[in-house]
């Protein structure tokens, strides 16, 4: 014989069948027996205390968080999502020196700002590894970074939306240049190939 | 009385972290360390932290907000996560904070390993965060 450790009723059925089914009228069986309306009878009262509870502590203000806990919250979630997509920047016998590729768009965003009649939107950040990248090769418009140390070569693909009436490429001219000199500037390693895509005009 | 050094220590990776993690902080160029759900956590209260606590031991891993420091033989290595001020070039202060590491750890009598670092945010200082 098959022994368990549910709690059953002498009925046969289990409080936890009963449990379950709190929320929803009494079966058929449920109706005529004895022992399942005393179950039932007191575990609807502990459902309704339990729901009370609930409800009290939504509303209790000593169980809200303080101000900073969201703050902190955020803050985590944040590193969290810089600690996703890394780029090797160094390797040597003492450590390595990775940056997060949200790091490097954030980067890309700031010099962006510096732009009047720019919005940035997506920025995506590709990786080469040094050995790869050959001499005199960089981007179609053949402006390249001012190479700095010898580190991988990154490949920035930012998106922007423009200000109407604004000469297009001028303007990307003058933002692959502000980038260019950003990311040496921030990071110390050459910004390699920048492309530039305006997909939008926004208004002003 | 016996002639022979005392055997123990009482260098542990909890120790090595916190020793890391200021050196770090005074770096120019370090905005701060980046907080991990761990450090969360143990600012909440020990009560949170009871069952993910992992005390530092002379051969083990600790870890606290964007500090990992692990002691194995004798050899001390580290692994942070910074933010960097904008107006600092990131590579350099990395640089920086490796060798103020090794500095540091080279002072307990451990021998300094990789220092590893990971740049996670580069801002303005008390700028805002762009994501």
């Amino acid at each position: 014989m098959a022994l368990d450790d549910v709690p059953r009723l002498g009925c046969g059925r289990s409080i936890d069948s009963i449990w379950a089914t709190i929320e929803r009228p009494p079966t058929a069986h449920e109706e005529q027996c004895d022992h399942c309306q005393t179950a039932r009878t007191r575990l609807e009262r502990l459902s309704e205390e339990t729901r009370a509870l609930r409800e009290s502590d939504v509303h209790d203000p000593a169980l809200k968080p303080g101000p900073g806990i969201k703050d902190a919250i955020m803050d985590v979630a944040r590193a969290e999502v810089r600690r996703g997509s890394r780029i090797l920047l160094r390797s040597a016998d003492n450590g390595t020196t990775e940056i997060s590729e949200q790091a490097l768009s954030s980067l890309v965003r700031f010099a962006a700002a510096a732009i009047p009649g720019v919005h940035s939107r997506r920025c995506r950040i590709e990786i080469r590894p040094a050995a790869s990248s050959i001499a005199g090769e960089d981007d179609p418009s053949g402006t390249a970074g001012n190479a700095t140390t010898a580190g991988p070569r990154l490949i920035v693909n930012l998106r922007v939306a423009a200000a109407p009436g604004i000469d297009i490429p001028l303007m990307a001219e003058v933002l692959r240049h502000e980038i260019s000199n950003a990311i040496p500037a921030g990071v110390g390693i050459g910004a390699g190939t920048v492309n530039i895509t305006v997909e939008d005009l926004y208004d002003v | 009385m016996s002639e022979a050094p005392l055997q123990g220590s009482i260098i542990t990776s909890q120790l090595i972290a916190s020793l890391a993690a200021r050196t770090t902080l005074e770096t120019p160029g370090v905005l701060r360390l980046e907080p991990t759900v761990q450090g969360f956590l143990a600012r909440l209260g020990p009560a949170a932290l009871r069952h993910l606590r992992n005390p530092g031991s002379q051969n083990g891993t600790y870890r606290h907000d964007g500090v990992t420091a692990t002691i194995s033989n004798g050899t001390a290595r580290v692994h942070l996560d910074i933010a960097t001020d904008i107006a600092f070039t990131a590579l350099d202060v990395a640089e920086t904070v490796q060798r103020r590491v090794r500095e540091s750890i080279s002072h307990t009598g451990l021998t300094p390993g990789a220092i590893d670092i990971t740049i996670l945010a580069i801002e303005h200082h008390r700028g805002p965060t762009i994501m």
